[in-house]
């Protein structure tokens, strides 16, 4: 019996849409047996979790989403504090935060769309490793944080569109590469932008008048975020 | 050009101990009015992390029952949303801490993410029955929470009790644990009775009663 999945399983990797699933329910259908295990009746088509490592990489994105979603948590509450006490900052890594977390569950939903498991472990062949990135940053240093870190999930998702479009045959998956476009992609470049223009802004009032703008700028630049953000 | 680096994180590492041209300098505000004592503040600090494990844990069980060969989408919204419920227990009791002048330092080893311990579960019955166990888990913990700040040292060696967070722990968040254990072990009840002598169509309905679909 054994073989016969075996064999099943081969034909499966190799054929292009072939029967299989109703091979299997006709066979399986005709023995006398309790139990139909129907392995092939499941959601994975294309190249969803054969070659190629979409299917890891997609794993992986939702880590790096829940990773990044509680280290914003705790940027919004560290300016949350009566110390640093900067309302705007902690409005902007509260969004950020919640935008991660939905979208940490929505790529999980979309793993299982295809027939994929979720694994919590799953690291990205792009992943630098773990840093000890520091929470407790002063203003513009905690923007240059979020932006850095937002490029970086904006850049992963151009590398698994690029490992699911046909610049790599083995893995093409058009289904990802557009969820990843509507989904993704359009609005990183925004929040990556925004990011990049506070930045600017803060410089500015920084260096300016021999920085003797610093604190009210500061603070001027804290209520302005708390309008737009 | 290599050489540059080493001065590079030299400066930078200077220029967090000493301020920069970057940010204001600190100031100094009384202290006074920041009283929770050391014991309640790091029961509060593992309560946090608790939630955050559990919201987890819960993100695993709706990534099981979202999967293709178990197909159990109500299950997986369920869980779902508790996750998310989760993570908003651990935002509140945040909130709480930064009212009464905490997280000023410390904050980065607040949170730690962890893979969930389990990742697949026999039925829905199972899930339920584990949701209901790890519920009483954390209730059990917010009450040892509640324990340690109605008595303890503060760093003059007094007995304190910290009566609103003792009031806010018991009014609100036990409450919540007591109103969700109920409704999760009533959901359980329900399934385990319908799947005594259906199991396949039993949870099958009950999935489709989760999403709010009447078959
Ligand atoms: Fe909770």
């Amino acid at each position: 019996m054994n073989a016969v999945y075996a064999l099943v399983g081969l034909l499966a990797f190799s054929a292009v849409s072939a029967e299989v699933c109703y091979n299997e329910v006709s066979m399986e259908c005709g023995q006398a047996s309790n139990s139909l295990a129907l392995p092939s009746c499941n959601a994975i088509y294309g190249s969803f979790g054969r070659q190629g490592n979409v299917a890891n990489e997609l794993q992986a994105y939702a880590n790096l989403y829940l990773h990044r979603s509680y280290e914003y948590l705790l940027s919004a509450a560290y300016y949350n504090n009566y110390q640093t006490n900067r309302d705007g900052f902690h409005k902007l890594f509260k969004k950020l935060s919640d935008e991660s977390w939905e979208k940490t569950i929505d790529i999980i939903k979309h793993v299982t769309k295809r027939g994929g498991v979720m694994d919590f472990s799953a690291r990205s062949t792009q992943s630098t490793g773990a840093k000890n990135s520091t929470i407790e940053l002063q203003e513009l240093e905690s923007l240059a944080h979020a932006l850095d870190t937002q490029k970086e999930i904006a850049e992963r998702a151009f590398f698994i569109h690029q490992e699911a479009t046909r610049n790599n045959h083995k893995t093409h998956d058009p289904e990802i590469a557009q969820y990843l476009e509507e989904e993704f992609i359009e609005g990183q470049a925004k929040t990556v932008r925004d990011l990049a223009g506070y930045t600017a802004d803060l410089k500015q009032f920084i260096t300016a008048n021999e920085g003797k703008d610093l604190s009210l700028g500061l603070y001027l630049f804290d209520e302005y975020l708390q309008k737009v953000v | 050009m290599k050489t540059f680096f080493p001065i590079i994180v030299l400066l930078a590492v200077f220029s967090s101990a000493f301020g920069t041209q970057c940010n204001v300098t600190p100031v100094n505000i009384p202290k006074q009015w920041v009283t929770m004592s050391h014991g309640c503040r790091s029961s509060v600090r593992q309560q946090i992390q608790m939630e955050v494990a559990a919201s987890i844990q819960y993100l695993a069980m709706g990534a099981f029952f979202s999967r293709d060969n178990v197909n159990r989408p109500g299950f997986a919204k369920l869980f779902f949303d508790a996750s998310s419920e989760e993570r908003g227990h651990a935002l509140k009791l945040i909130e709480y801490l930064l009212m009464r002048g905490e997280l000023t330092t410390d904050v980065s080893s607040l949170i730690t993410i962890r893979p969930p311990e389990r990742r697949h579960w026999a039925s829905g019955v199972e899930a339920l029955e584990e949701a209901l166990k790890l519920e009483t888990e954390v209730t059990k913990a917010i009450k040892n929470v509640i324990i340690k700040c109605e008595h303890d040292n503060n760093s003059q060696g007094h007995d304190t009790n910290d009566y609103h967070l003792v009031d806010y722990l018991t009014g609100e968040f036990l409450e919540e644990q007591y109103k969700g254990q109920r409704d999760l072990a009533g959901k359980a009840s329900t399934l385990k009775k319908m799947m005594e002598r259906h199991s396949a169509l039993g949870e099958f309905i009950f999935d489709k009663k989760l999403l709010g679909i009447d078959i």
